[in-house]
């Protein structure tokens, strides 16, 4: 079994986003239930969590985007640019907790006291850009984790995978150009869902040309496409690339019964890829993985897909081979 | 939306009397497929394309000696004898729908544009309206693309447009494909929101037919 830590404090449910919003404090209860119920939380490590230093935030986003975050919520504007981005006046206190914990994780890591983890935060961050909230995200979490990877941590390259339904535009744009940081996406091709890029020509810019690639599945899609696509683009991308330490971006959106999406993607299908995942970074980063969660909205079906998950990270989850998965999918 | 306001306007033009080797280094060197030809007074007189130029070229299957000889042979082309003499152009003040719909009636890719006393002041080229229509389709905002079928009469996108208002949420653009069905049409909001579902179940509850992704259509109906 696998030293697998678990990022998850209350305070992450402090974050309200109001009626008709999707991303939700009952989404992390959902998902500690299921983790729970399969008494798994013995088994976890637990993460402490503390509010990141605003220097690492900084590494990320823009001060003057950070002070509108930090004065909207003050001010309880209840919106942040944007309908899609709701807060409430705690929101940018829990906004730095995610970051702080996620950091907090990292240092476990590196440290050799976890093996791998789960980072159960809210609110997510792969749309959020250096100057911007976007699509219910605030601070990016990971990009601010790859960053203090290099920067604290002298990782010298890093493999971001972001199986969010929706591509991770605030990523992307964040490491375009650099390439030491891999960020991979597979995504609901964007002509179909939000944000609208991602789109499988983008493929990073000036030295960080070749280190961004998109996968893009059409709506209807699922198991099938997910396993063709991560077989032809992410595997051959990452034994090129050969992560030092695998970054998750993990959305459970493109569940066949999550409604933010037209993917068809189901739970087996969800461990294959997850499965997929740690064997490559056993393969290339000594088993050095850190999953954080982005979206997933059913509430019916994420306690099963994070139990998994988290079984998998765990190793508890017999890593089946290929042909085998591949029988049982279809 | 004015043709001065897309146009390039630094253009870059020759002269008539021009061999076609330095015109289409020209070319090549600024990236561009349309040469303007101008005499004095910046009067145009002309066009020349990257086609046109290739057109007169040797063909590259030629063998060295015959390519060579006939490179030399082509010093002496001038770009009057290949250009386009007194070509459809555009004036500053029409518009882009006109070079939009002229494109198409002429199947050209870019327009001279010229005051009223002919004399060049920009080239307006697909690029050019590709570059706006990118714009006002909404694409560089975050947002998603909804497509619902209404019946083709008075009142439908108002419908549509009040109930996404409804929930707070602003339009990127809204397309209408005219031919969808006898009596219908498809309106396709790009709404800038990540909040799809809730959108979606919105237009349901207020009656509206959403299309399945994988049939949206602008101008082609499938086949059956």
């Amino acid at each position: 079994m696998k030293r697998t830590g678990l990022l998850y404090d209350e305070r992450f449910l402090l974050h309200k986003t109001g009626e008709g919003h999707p991303e939700i404090p009952e989404r992390l209860s959902a998902i500690m239930q299921g983790i729970e119920k399969a008494d798994l939380l013995s088994k976890l490590i637990p993460i402490p969590v503390t509010a990141a230093k605003m220097k690492w935030i900084e590494k990320v986003h823009s001060p003057k985007y950070v002070h509108r975050f930090e004065e909207a919520c003050m001010l309880d504007l209840g919106e942040l640019g944007d309908p899609d981005n709701q807060i409430c006046p705690q929101s940018y206190d829990t906004a730095l907790l995610a970051v702080g914990g996620i950091l907090n994780t990292i240092d476990m890591l590196m440290e050799g006291k976890l093996d791998n983890a789960f980072c159960a935060v809210r609110p997510p961050g792969h749309h959020a850009e250096m100057m911007d909230a976007y699509g219910f995200c605030f601070f990016n979490n990971v990009a601010i984790a790859a960053r203090y990877l290099q920067l604290q941590w002298n990782i010298g390259r890093i493999g971001i995978i972001d199986f969010d339904v929706h591509h991770g535009n605030g990523t992307q744009h964040i490491f375009d150009q650099d390439a030491d940081i891999f960020y991979y996406s597979i995504h609901e091709h964007p002509s179909f869902a939000y944000p609208g890029t991602g789109r499988e020509f983008e493929k990073g810019s000036g030295p960080g040309l070749g280190t961004t690639l998109n996968s893009t599945v059409l709506p209807g899609q699922g198991d099938e496409e997910y396993m063709r696509k991560i077989t032809l683009d992410l595997l051959p991308a990452f034994e090129q690339f050969k992560p030092e330490v695998i970054l998750i971006s993990a959305g459970f959106d493109a569940h066949a019964a999550d409604d933010m999406s037209d993917i068809n993607l189901s739970t087996e299908g969800f461990s294959w890829m997850m499965e997929t995942i740690c064997r490559m970074a056993d393969k290339y980063a000594d088993g050095r993985l850190i999953s954080v969660l982005e979206g997933g909205y059913s509430l019916e079906v994420l306690p099963e897909l994070l139990k998994n998950h988290v079984e998998i990270l765990l190793g508890l989850k017999e890593l089946q081979t290929e042909s085998e998965r591949k029988s049982h999918v279809h | 939306m004015f043709i001065d306001k897309s146009m390039t306007k630094n253009v870059v033009a020759v002269g008539p009397e021009m061999s076609i080797v330095a015109a289409r280094e020209i070319m090549v060197k600024n990236g561009i497929r349309h040469l303007p030809v101008v005499v004095e007074d910046d009067k145009l007189v002309g066009i020349v394309t990257d086609r046109d130029i290739r057109t007169a070229m040797p063909s590259a299957v030629l063998f060295d000696a015959e390519h060579a000889a006939q490179l030399e042979q082509l010093a002496g082309v001038k770009v009057q004898d290949i250009m386009t003499s007194g070509p459809v152009t555009v004036s500053p003040t029409q518009t882009l729908e006109d070079a939009l719909l002229m494109m198409e009636m002429h199947k050209v890719g870019a327009f001279p544009v010229v005051d009223g006393e002919g004399r060049l002041k920009g080239i307006v080229s697909v690029r050019d309206l590709m570059r706006a229509f990118v714009s006002v389709l909404g694409l560089r905002d975050p947002g998603v693309l909804i497509g619902i079928v209404v019946e083709d009469k008075l009142g439908q996108m108002k419908k549509i447009v009040d109930a996404i208002s409804e929930l707070g949420i602003s339009f990127g653009s809204v397309l209408v494909a005219r031919t969808w069905e006898e009596g219908k049409r498809a309106v396709f909001p790009y709404v800038l929101t990540n909040n799809i579902a809730r959108v979606r179940k919105h237009l349901r509850e207020k009656g509206f037919t959403l299309l399945d992704p994988m049939d949206w259509y602008l101008d082609q109906v499938p086949k059956k």
